[in-house]
């Protein structure tokens, strides 16, 4: 393009800048400055902020809600992963390549609850699991196995795994459109070379459409641990806000009730630097083990 | 549901042990989607019936079919536990956050994937890598920062917030778009003597209009039901969106049981975004497989 630099320099600032600008106070500024609340002490009003440098950190050593709430957060990323993957999985290869005529209407169906907001599915999936009107004690009820009743959300053992439920309900079908699309893309030849060598669909699977769509299912698996780590308080905070006796606090939502509730917002935000620290270290070491040459084709 | 559905082989000339195979694949493969379908479907089904229930009824049979409907519950959620006011609510946040998000992103996007000056890739990163960060440390100190500029508690505060935080997710797709318009366009465009901004808002934005449409829905669905943020910089109840009140009537069905309302209010929530899921089913679906394959 031929145009003067001043006029080239003032056209990158107007593209550029205001949203920098925006960015940087409301993104970059707050994490930062959370990051310099952790070694303060604050109630929140302006008077009473009293630097306390590495306190915090050590009160975090020796809070004992705190490794349960990393437990809980890796318990909902672990499960959510096999769940996701195994099901979107097979719903993505039934939907591609098993030529069912009503394909289309299971896309649509399944990437539904996606649209839907968490509020929606917690309270809807709270009442599934309500002792006395939800589905889950009646179904176990109806099929002979009402011994095995439980006030789910209410119980210290079954409270966390019941929201691996809701969770995976509500991420199969992004997840499967994700892998739908790697799915349509590898080359329909390979599939008839390794018909002719004698591969069984199972190898197929295995050996032609896994490699090839390993870009799709390694993005897959970090995007469902990122978003779990950064993201898993909010249906914790919908469908039980921790409880019963911390039983589903996870890092975030403890977060919350230490800022927003007891209104300790120094070690909130001490919390909060941790939860950043475990999130990038975690991704790290997925990019590390899930990395695996790019197939050619 | 719809069970029923097992297609007769289409090629009958085949030997019967083939398509009798065939047959038992077709129907064994069927049995998880539709097993999935009706797991998705029922909750949201029985949603919508719960709604048109007394809650007599729905202690009565919490699973079963309404004897008659009753739409009053619709009625009385929507006046007199306010869902009118967040629902305008929610749709204010939600049209005014993906405007600004969109005067946000397409003129960096463009700057990034066309300008190409020194720092465009370190400029990408830095969006990109706050895809990655947990935001929920930011939080804190971003209540205090709107508290001081008096945009706590305020609909356009929560605005700002949300276009902000979709600015990195909608670069990451917009560049993906522009890339793929060609760039004799914009020289042609640059030598008929079109300003660079005129390239921009006249050249490339129309081009790359179906990645802004696909952005723009996805952001939209996004901040219609997004909760935690509005939980955190929201306080007073006529402020409310949708998510907090719903939260808010959930909290009160626990005690006044009045769970037609409650599902009269979520399925309310939810029919915008089915609307708009029925009307842009095909690009949303289009956006979430083609950004997959760049991966």
């Amino acid at each position: 393009m031929v145009q003067p630099k001043s006029q080239r320099i003032i056209f990158l600032m107007f593209c550029i800048l205001p949203t920098l600008l925006l960015f940087a106070v409301f993104t970059i500024y707050p994490l930062f400055s959370g990051l310099y609340y952790s070694f303060f002490e604050w109630s929140g009003s302006a008077s009473d902020k009293e630097f306390v440098g590495l306190s915090h950190y050590i009160q975090l050593m020796n809070d004992p809600i705190i490794p349960r709430t990393i437990i809980h957060d890796y318990f909902l990323v672990v499960t959510k992963v096999i769940g996701i993957m195994i099901l979107a999985t097979f719903f993505a290869v039934a939907l591609t390549q098993l030529r069912i005529k009503e394909a289309p209407f299971y896309r649509v169906v399944f990437f539904f609850p996606n649209i839907m907001s968490v509020v929606v599915i917690g309270i809807l999936w709270a009442f599934i699991y309500n002792p006395n009107l939800g589905f889950v004690n009646a179904g176990l009820e109806a099929i002979g196995l009402g011994q095995y009743t439980q006030p789910w959300l209410g119980s210290e053992r079954w409270a966390l795994p019941s929201l691996v439920l809701p969770s995976v309900w509500a991420g199969i079908g992004l997840f499967m459109l994700m892998l739908m699309g790697g799915i349509l893309n590898v080359p329909k030849s390979l599939y008839e070379v390794a018909k002719i060598d004698g591969a069984t669909e199972w190898q197929q699977f295995w050996k032609v459409t896994v490699p090839l769509i390993w870009p799709q299912i390694k993005n897959s698996i970090l995007y469902i641990i990122i978003t779990t780590l950064n993201g898993s308080f909010i249906i914790v905070q919908v469908m039980t806000q921790g409880g019963p006796n911390n039983a589903t606090h996870v890092m975030g939502s403890y977060l919350y009730q230490q800022a927003f509730k007891q209104y300790n917002f120094g070690y909130a935000a001490t919390i909060g630097v941790m939860i950043l620290i475990i999130s990038l270290i975690t991704v790290m070491i997925m990019q590390f083990f899930l990395r695996k040459e790019k197939i050619q084709y | 549901m719809k069970g029923g559905r097992t297609p007769t082989p289409n090629t009958p000339k085949q030997g019967t042990k083939t398509s009798i195979k065939a047959l038992l694949t077709k129907i064994i493969i069927r049995v998880p989607l539709v097993l999935w379908t009706i797991a998705v479907l029922y909750p949201i089904i029985w949603m919508i019936l719960g709604a048109l229930k007394s809650n007599a009824e729905i202690y009565a049979s919490p699973w079963g079919w309404p004897e008659t409907l009753r739409f009053e519950n619709f009625a009385q959620a929507w006046s007199e536990y306010n869902i009118s006011t967040s629902f305008f609510n929610s749709l204010t946040v939600t049209v005014m956050g993906a405007l600004l998000t969109l005067a946000l992103a397409i003129p960096t996007s463009y700057a990034i994937e066309r300008v190409r000056f020194r720092g465009h890739t370190v400029l990408y990163y830095l969006y990109l890598s706050a895809m990655m960060i947990p935001m929920v440390l930011g939080w804190i100190p971003l209540f205090f920062l709107l508290l001081e500029v008096n945009l706590l508690d305020s609909l356009f505060g929560l605005t700002l917030v949300y276009a902000v935080s979709q600015v990195p997710f909608s670069i990451f797709i917009l560049t993906g778009f522009m890339s793929s318009i060609p760039k004799e366009l914009e020289e042609s465009a640059a030598i008929d003597g079109l300003s660079p901004y005129g390239t921009l808002f006249r050249v490339v934005m129309p081009l790359s209009l179906s990645g802004i449409i696909t952005v723009t829905i996805m952001n939209a669905i996004f901040f219609w039901n997004e909760y935690f943020m509005a939980l955190i910089f929201l306080q007073s109840s006529e402020k409310y969106t949708l998510g907090l009140a719903m939260d808010f009537l959930n909290k009160e069905a626990q005690y006044t049981n009045a769970w037609g309302t409650l599902f009269a209010g979520l399925t309310i929530s939810i029919i915008p975004v089915i609307i708009a899921y029925a009307i842009f089913q095909r690009r949303i679906s289009k956006g979430m497989t083609e950004g997959a394959v760049k991966g």
